[in-house]
């Protein structure tokens, strides 16, 4: 425990003259729940959910909330504890919390991409994406002998229709290449590469975040084959890449096992596709003060501002082009997960107030009056005073 | 720089029944000197000096500070935990003894004799940096591998004594942090003389604590690679354990992000306390700097020096005192982008010999 860093929630920072305006949906891990909240603090909507966060939900553009919860952990499948993010089942809601729509998705984990069809895209650590010895032997880098049981399990990738079933999948391991995708010297060879982040792109293909080989990867749709390779020497098991309107890819850089002796920092970097060149990059100021082990996430809004999450310290904030932060909200809701009371939100995701999703939804004030008074705007306004007894 | 962190300053929680009544000297890194302050975080005396910490800082039994100071265009200043002068200054600021040696850095130890044993940096012959494993290939700086010498120096400055690493270190058995530069080798961070004159020492980028057999110079206990990860301030206890600060950057494995005090007895190489752990993933993290200190109630202090966080806990890990620091930056960054970071932390209690112009 510390009261240093538990002290402050909720909105701790707004300037409405510099800060894209709008909506931000998070599911605090470990909870039951996920939130609207609006730029002061407002809670607009509250889905409750039977599963944990597995990892995240998002609102749809026909306004429903796709939730992917968290049925069996790492443990109950018998894996080990660095197969963190599983969820197993997808939920589909409306506004007011009705079960539409659901499947059952086993070892699903991480990510997943709702397509403009219909079909939901997921990563998959289904043991039928095992590496095959013959290929597993030749998986360079990692620890020696951290195999799980022997094995190195390598990711999937499943496109389910409406109906749940299986129209397309993709096995890492017939696509990577051992010599150049090298998992990092300090990382277990449990697995290979470790996605964490999926994203269909505007051409049609895919873009993934390979977490252990410290790279993000684009794969063509037709023949799965890697079509390109992102960032590499400069990231450190990055999560959430994503795609711009301008073409380029948006990054959160981690920074753990950062190839440099300096206190651990992460980034929110721009890429070029097509010189693999830096074009923007976030840094706190000092670095450190930015840093966050677990997931993280980033999103490029409207205005220019970049939304991003500090997953450990359950903070979101909007920083300008120059780095200005105009606006910081700290998730007011401890729940339990790793281990500890910890209010980690995975990923927060901005809605402008011109999203289709939100399009005739009661977005009233007082919907959440008791919400409001306990979590709200002005619930966290006194001035933390030390506790000295 | 984040709003809802450094919005939080001073002593923000002190349970006077349980923490261990005294002063508490510290060094921040964007500081020049040292600051002494009381339970509730008033300052009771501050030293001032021209130069940035580099790093550690200590209450002589004398009243006076001693304080290693960071010059600032030294030959390695790049490296992290540069320093360059030792310097002594008596309790009202004035300097009473200085010891220049430009390749000087993180900490030191003065011994009851008034020798002092400083830690500085030495080139590691070509011959042997070759063999040396670890790191990422080309990266040694200009081409030269560091390594590192203790000496001890007397009051007029002559060496006494030195070791010098690459002698007594076979660069097969001590492999470097697959992920650092190779810019150095071991990066000793701390040297404490023991009461049988042996030394236990801290090889930062080695990942191992080892105590140095002075008469000899040869290693009689190490330990450490496999669970250490860039740890600081290794101490020994009054019942014969060691407690050290276990960073935990660049661990091995996945990196959760946490850092712990773990407290080890030698004889069977097991923890047989810990502060921090999985238990505190994201909680308690600093990647460089920090120390740990146990105090004679038992309790632990310990300081998260990433996060300039100075706390101290009970045997059971529960918070007794916790203080942000709070003090103005002499960078000249706009006020609110400054670094809290502290470089080390230690409590004097009040009997203290050196307090007793408090």
């Amino acid at each position: 425990m510390s009261i240093v860093k538990t002290a402050k929630k909720g909105v701790t920072f707004y300037n409405p003259a510099k800060a894209h305006q709008g909506y931000i949906l998070f599911a605090p891990l470990g909870g039951r729940d996920v939130w609207l909240i609006d730029m002061e603090g407002n809670f607009l909507n509250r889905w409750q959910m039977p599963y944990v966060p597995g990892l995240h939900g998002v609102l749809l553009p026909n306004g429903n909330l796709l939730y992917a919860g968290q049925v069996k952990s790492a443990e109950e499948l018998g894996l080990s504890e660095e197969f963190s993010g599983l969820g197993g089942m997808f939920l589909e809601l409306d506004w007011d919390g009705n079960l539409v729509w659901k499947a059952e998705v086993p070892y699903q984990g991480h990510d997943f991409f709702p397509m403009e069809n219909g079909h939901i895209l997921y990563i998959s650590w289904e043991p039928a994406g095992i590496i095959p010895d013959e290929i597993a032997a030749k998986v360079k880098g990692g620890r020696p002998s951290s195999e799980l049981r022997g094995k190195i399990w390598g990711d999937s990738l499943i496109e389910i229709d409406r109906d749940g079933n299986r129209v397309w999948e993709w096995r890492a391991y017939k696509h990577l290449e051992p010599e150049i995708d090298v998992i990092c010297p300090y990382e277990n060879r449990s697995q290979w590469p470790y996605l964490n982040s999926v994203w269909f792109l505007r051409d049609g293909n895919i873009l993934l975040s390979a977490r252990y080989i410290s790279t993000a990867l684009k794969i063509d749709y037709k023949t799965g084959k890697v079509i390109g390779r992102y960032g590499q020497g400069g990231l450190a098991h990055q999560h959430d890449c994503r795609e711009l309107e301008n073409g380029n890819i948006l990054i959160f850089d981690n920074g753990s096992h950062r190839h440099e002796y300096k206190p651990s920092y992460s980034r929110s970097i721009e890429i070029d596709p097509k010189t693999n060149k830096l074009v923007w990059e976030y840094k706190a100021s000092p670095p450190s003060d930015f840093y966050t082990a677990h997931s993280g996430g980033n999103q490029r809004l409207a205005n220019g501002n970049t939304l991003i999450m500090e997953t450990d310290k359950g903070r979101m904030f909007q920083v300008t082009p120059n780095g200005e932060i105009v606006w910081e909200y700290v998730n007011p809701f401890y729940r339990y997960t790793f281990h500890r009371f910890t209010n980690m939100v995975w990923r927060a995701h901005f809605y402008d107030a011109d999203y289709p999703g939100l399009r005739g939804k009661d977005l009233s004030l007082g919907r959440y009056f008791w919400e409001n008074k306990l979590w709200g705007p002005g619930a966290f306004n006194s001035d933390i005073k030390p506790c000295l007894f | 720089m984040s709003y809802a962190r450094t919005s939080l300053k001073g002593v923000m929680y002190y349970d006077s029944r349980r923490a261990y009544n005294g002063l508490t000297l510290f060094t921040p890194v964007e500081g020049r000197g040292a600051w002494l302050i009381d339970m509730l975080g008033r300052t009771l005396n501050c030293w001032q000096t021209p130069y940035a910490p580099g790093c550690d800082g200590r209450l002589l039994p004398t009243g006076s500070l001693l304080y290693a100071a960071k010059i600032p265009d030294g030959p390695l200043s790049d490296l992290e935990g540069a320093g360059g002068i030792l310097m002594e200054l008596d309790w009202d600021g004035k300097v009473i003894w200085k010891y220049e040696d430009p390749y000087l850095h993180d900490s030191f130890c003065r011994l009851g004799n008034g020798n002092t044993m400083v830690l500085r940096w030495v080139e590691v012959p070509q011959e042997i940096a070759s063999k040396v494993i670890g790191g990422d290939p080309g990266t040694e700086r200009d081409g030269i591998m560091w390594g590192d010498a203790i000496r001890e120096i007397t009051p007029s400055g002559k060496v006494a004594w030195e070791w010098i690493a690459h002698e007594h270190l076979n660069p097969e058995g001590n492999i470097g942090c697959l992920v650092c530069p190779r810019s150095e080798w071991t990066h000793l961070n701390a040297c404490e003389v023991l009461e049988d004159d042996n030394i236990l020492a801290s090889f930062m980028k080695t990942n191992t604590i080892a105590i140095i057999e002075k008469k000899t110079g040869n290693i009689k206990w190490q330990w450490g690679p496999g669970e250490l990860a860039h740890q600081h301030s290794p101490t020994m206890l009054d019942n014969g354990n060691i407690l050290v600060f276990d960073n935990g950057f660049h661990p091995y494995g996945f990196p959760w992000g946490f850092s712990r005090v773990l407290e080890v007895e030698p004889k069977t190489k097991a923890m047989v306390w810990a502060y921090g752990g999985r238990e505190a993933t994201t909680e308690f993290y600093s990647a460089t700097m920090s120390n740990c200190q146990r105090l004679p109630n038992r309790n632990t202090l310990i300081c998260e020096g990433n996060t300039g966080r100075i706390f101290e806990v009970d045997l059971k890990g529960k918070l007794v005192w916790e203080f942000s620091n709070n003090l103005p930056s002499d960078k000249p960054y706009p006020a609110q982008i400054r670094s809290h970071m502290v470089y080390s932390a230690y409590r004097y209690g009040m009997d203290y010999p050196g307090l007793k112009k408090v």
